[in-house]
């Protein structure tokens, strides 16, 4: 059977950032509380001038030059979103232009909640080891949104990861997918209608018979279909809605705070939706070493999630550090960054 | 020049904000006043040249030529040209080619824009249409950040100091109170000019020219003489986006066409007493100075500290007010520019005199020399 | 001006060409941009690429003349008929940059100028002045010694030079292509430390692309660039003024004559161009001024 492998990664952040602190004081709540059950200290901002595009682009970019191969060479991109710029012009045909990319390329846009970003990994794995294409970019993008006052706001936040994938027997290949698995029903815990600007939630329902049950069926499932168990893996990526989730996750199965050391960014980035998990990955990618085995396991409303196994081929490579300065926003100005109105 | 070309006729629109006149009263105006100081008659008239930029865009007005030509009794054949805030020169140019074919013997040339119609954004973004389509637009910039980038680059080369700068300005609207067509008649300091609001980082308000409405009407003729002889009239161009250039402090259009006209004048810069140049913005007219031959590269500020502090034997740079204080109706602007270096000629008994006209960032240049001939 | 979807497809294609970094060459902020493009100022900078091209497009945060930028992806503004129009945006790199060489290694005065301009007559009486401080680096060349040659080559086997250069023992080096073979012209590193060594400042004659060279071996810092002009405002009057010192000079035919003023052309382009790599630029109408502000200008030597 053959297999698809990471051979390059990327990742964008935007500069700007709120602390939570500042969301708390702005609403009169108290943000000692919030934070500690949160576990979120900041969150990322999108610059006025940045969307799912902006951001999708940087991160493939990146991708590209670790994998060091030429963006012609890559004829599959799907990008995951929850804030595609467009309802219908996809993001996907625009990157392929704006990386120059094969014309020759199989594209579109995925929607799976916070999942679509490993849903593209999923389709781009299926055409790689089918050899319809050498290598495919896999891309979860999000500007999320949250109805200000709503919870929502302490986490949703802006990001991009970017994955390449390859034959695993590309030179300096550097990580191998080994098996993937999905589980998925219809649940309704978190919702967005076409016309409506913010996502609504199910409050405590999105606890266990939204992410707890999905992310658990689909730990068990992968766990029984590779005969490993929880403590095989060095690393651990979970689905990071907020800290409190994945360490809930982590205590059933006995993931100890070593395997999911590196994964864990959600503290200081908040949730990126489609990017999270991906985000989490390209800290593994980092700092993994050779046959270290990972556990990786994304959750989207509505719900499903999908699970991977993977194998590091080689030590981890460093992604060129980001040298700008972090610029942390007043709650005024996030709103009008958020582009939303002042009053809702 | 082949033939013997004379100013005959001239006048001019006060340069403003005319709600109640539109395109085709300010021609008359100007047109009037032409005919009303020549010697010719309107029948004398066998060729009229409109210069103009913006009327399809602002106005909903092309096919300016027959609109002036009902202006006349006879309807005279009539042209436009266009070349962004350099058309009234090029209408100018224009003309004398064709006195000097022979294909015409009296030439009205009107240059006129109505710009008020539109809203101040509306005008900005048709004055682009002077930049280059493809390489200026996309970055979002306007005319005055274009010589915002000029003037950044030029204080940075040669060190020219915010309140030194603020002297051109201040010369342009001294000078402009003696002028009765000018927009604005008033002095301002070099103070008010240095705080005035940023526009373009270092470009402020009162660095800019306004925009304006008006009109100006030139009567040229190998029929008829006068004592304002034209001697040169020559064209020069340049690439059209600063990015497409190498150097951003000297504009060879400006060089190309001056070195021409004073080849064709058979004089030199020194022969120059009275000089009327093309100031859309401050750093513009210090830019000119230096590539019209009348000072250094870096220092044509001398000058305008000379003007401002009055020192006697310098050259009299746009007495008139220039663009800044007269207004720049863009089209009109390089008529207006040559009837006052005309009046100058006459009211200091001088004997050459130059009027430097362009269009965009200098993308296309035209400078035409009077001689004033003894009576 | 109304962008439609043909306009910003033609935008889109073209838009890879501005994926490069640069340095800025001029930079403004825009108070009220056109509507379109927001109520924020908005910073435009004109930036030369890479590759040597030239693009205006917006920086993503102020900068200075010099600065170095990197491409980002942006959202420029949005249409009346809600394209999202995306374009390059420049991000000004942090001012600095930690040097990769090893600490200052000393200065090199350099003097570059057309042919004909007189830079062998300038560093001649400069070394004669200054003998104790200043010391000619001789250019290595492949080509065979000719008559009016002054000294100021050392003359190798085109193997030798292809070995040291092998080697890395040259720091800066340039071909000319000539009717039968391309002729090598150098520095070598050991020529120009061995002056060092004696506490003297190395002098070099040259031209715009060893000055590069030497500028990206031993950073732009260590060299006191001088770029030497002939009189004259307009390109054509210096030109006009190389070509009469050419055939004062008598050392060439006519068509030589012709080659080198071509060549003189680009070098009068490249001080336009480069102007970073110059520190100072000196007419050359009067020998003994240029010899005076050369004194003063390189550090030791006015004593």
């Amino acid at each position: 059977m053959t297999h698809s492998a990471v051979v390059g990664f990327g990742r964008y952040m935007p500069a700007f950032r709120l602390k939570t602190a500042q969301i708390a004081e702005h609403w009169r709540q108290e943000s000692g509380a919030i934070a500690a059950t949160l576990g979120i200290e900041e969150k990322t901002v999108p610059g006025r001038d940045e969307d799912t595009f902006t951001m999708a682009f940087e991160a493939a970019r990146q991708a590209i030059d670790t994998a060091g191969i030429r963006s012609s060479q890559v004829s599959a991109v799907f990008v995951g979103s929850e804030s595609h710029p467009y309802a219908v012009k996809p993001t996907s045909a625009m990157l392929v232009t704006a990386l120059e990319l094969d014309p020759f390329s199989h594209a579109a846009d995925l929607e799976f909640a916070c999942k679509a970003g490993t849903a593209a990994i999923q389709i781009v794995d299926a055409f790689v080891r089918s050899k319809q294409v050498s290598f495919g970019l896999a891309i979860g993008s999000d500007t999320a949104q949250a109805k200000p006052g709503d919870a929502l706001e302490y986490s949703a936040a802006a990001g991009a990861a970017a994955i390449i994938l390859g034959p695993d027997t590309t030179k300096d290949a550097l990580c191998r997918i080994e098996q993937t698995l999905s589980f998925t029903t219809d649940t309704p815990d978190f919702w967005r209608a076409a016309d409506e600007k913010y996502p609504r939630h199910a409050g405590r329902f999105t606890g266990e018979p939204g992410y707890f049950r999905h992310v658990r069926a689909a730990i068990e499932g992968m766990l029984q279909t590779a005969r490993m168990k929880a403590a095989d893996f060095d690393h651990v990526v979970l689905h990071m809605p907020n800290a409190k989730f994945p360490n809930v996750i982590a205590k059933e199965f006995g993931f100890s705070k070593e395997q999911m050391k590196h994964g864990f960014i959600v503290p200081w980035i908040g949730n990126t939706y489609s990017a999270c998990s991906l985000l989490g990955l390209t800290e593994v990618l980092q700092y993994a070493k050779k046959n270290d085995s990972i556990l990786m396991v994304s959750y989207g409303s509505g719900s499903g999630a999908d699970a991977f196994i993977m194998t590091m081929l080689r030590n981890g490579v460093l992604l060129p550090p980001d040298e700008r300065e972090p610029q942390y926003l007043s709650y005024a100005e996030y709103l009008e960054h958020a582009h939303i109105p002042p009053r809702t | 020049m082949e033939r013997a070309v004379s100013l005959i006729g001239f006048g001019q629109t006060r340069f403003g904000e005319w709600w109640g006149k539109g395109i085709k009263d300010l021609m008359a105006e100007a047109t009037n006043a032409a005919l009303d100081a020549a010697p010719c008659t309107a029948l004398d008239i066998d060729l009229i040249i409109v210069g103009n930029m913006l009327a399809e865009t602002l106005n909903g007005q092309a096919h300016l030529s027959a609109l002036a030509s009902t202006l006349l009794p006879h309807r005279p054949p009539a042209l436009r040209v266009e070349s962004a805030c350099g058309s009234g020169a090029f209408a100018l140019h224009t003309a004398s080619a064709m006195l000097e074919s022979g294909r015409a013997r009296t030439v009205l040339v009107i240059g006129v824009e109505k710009m008020t119609d539109a809203s101040a954004d509306e005008a900005a973004d048709a004055l682009m249409g002077a930049a280059d389509a493809e390489k200026d637009r996309p970055s979002g910039i306007t005319f005055p950040g274009i010589f915002g980038l000029v003037a950044a680059r030029y204080m940075h080369d040669y060190g020219l100091q915010r309140d030194e700068l603020s002297l051109v300005s201040a010369v342009h609207h001294r000078q402009a109170t003696e002028n009765p067509f000018a927009q604005f008649r008033s002095e301002i300091s070099p103070e008010t000019i240095s705080k005035s609001p940023l526009i373009a980082d270092p470009l402020r308000l009162l660095d800019c020219s306004p925009i304006s409405d008006g009109a100006a009407a030139c009567i040229l003729s190998t029929a008829f003489q006068s004592d304002l002889r034209l001697v040169a009239s020559q064209i020069a161009t340049d690439a059209l986006s600063l990015a497409d250039r190498e150097e951003l402090t000297s504009f060879a259009a400006n060089r190309d066409a001056s070195e021409r006209a004073y080849l064709e004048a058979n004089i030199r810069p020194k022969d120059i007493e009275v000089l009327e140049t093309h100031d859309c913005f401050s750093i513009a007219a210090l830019i000119n100075l230096e590539d019209l031959g009348f000072a250094e590269p870096g220092e044509a500020i001398s000058i305008y500290r000379n003007l401002y502090d009055g020192i006697p034997g310098t050259l009299a740079v746009n007495r008139s007010g220039g663009l800044k204080a007269c207004g720049h109706p863009v089209a009109a602007t390089g008529i207006k520019q040559l009837i006052d270096t005309g009046k100058q000629l006459r009211a200091s008994n001088s004997r050459f005199g130059m009027a430097h006209n362009f269009g965009g960032v200098c993308a296309t240049c035209a400078v035409h020399v009077l001689e004033h001939l003894p009576s | 001006m109304k962008i439609t979807p043909a306009i910003a497809a033609r935008a889109a294609a073209r838009r890879p060409r501005s994926l490069q970094e640069g340095t800025i060459i001029s930079l403004t902020t825009l108070t009220h941009p056109l509507a379109a493009f927001g109520n924020r100022p908005r910073t435009i900078a004109l930036i030369r690429l890479e590759d040597g091209s030239k693009s205006l497009a917006s920086l993503t945060a102020p900068g200075v003349i010099g600065q170095t930028v990197r491409p980002r992806m942006r959202l420029s503004h949005i249409t009346e008929d809600q394209l999202r129009m995306y374009d390059v945006s420049y991000e000004p790199l942090a001012l600095q940059r930690v040097p990769e060489h090893a600490p200052f290694p000393g200065y090199i005065l350099a003097l570059t100028g057309p042919s004909g301009v007189g830079k062998s007559t300038v560093s001649r009486l400069l070394l004669h002045a200054c003998a104790e401080y200043v010391q000619n680096v001789p250019i290595l060349t492949t080509r065979a010694r000719k008559p009016g040659d002054e000294g100021e080559y050392r003359y190798v086997s085109k193997e030798k030079f292809s070995q040291w250069l092998e080697d890395g023992e040259i720091v800066a080096v340039t071909k000319i292509p000539s009717q039968d073979e391309a002729r090598w012209y150098g520095y070598r590193a050991r020529d120009i430390e061995a002056i060092w060594k004696k506490g003297k400042v190395p002098l070099v004659i040259t031209e715009t692309h060893l000055l590069q060279g030497l500028a990206n071996h031993y950073s732009r810092r260590s060299i006191l660039s001088f770029g030497l002009l002939p009189p004259g405002r307009s390109k054509r009057t210096m030109l006009s003024c190389l070509l009469r010192r050419l055939r004062q000079r008598g050392r060439e035919t006519e068509e030589q004559i012709a080659a080198r003023l071509d060549v003189a052309e680009q070098d009068l382009q490249f001080f336009q161009n480069r102007k970073d790599l110059f520190d100072h630029l000196m007419v050359n109408d009067d020998l003994n001024k240029v010899i005076d502000f050369l004194k003063k200008k390189v550090p030791g030597l006015s004593a």
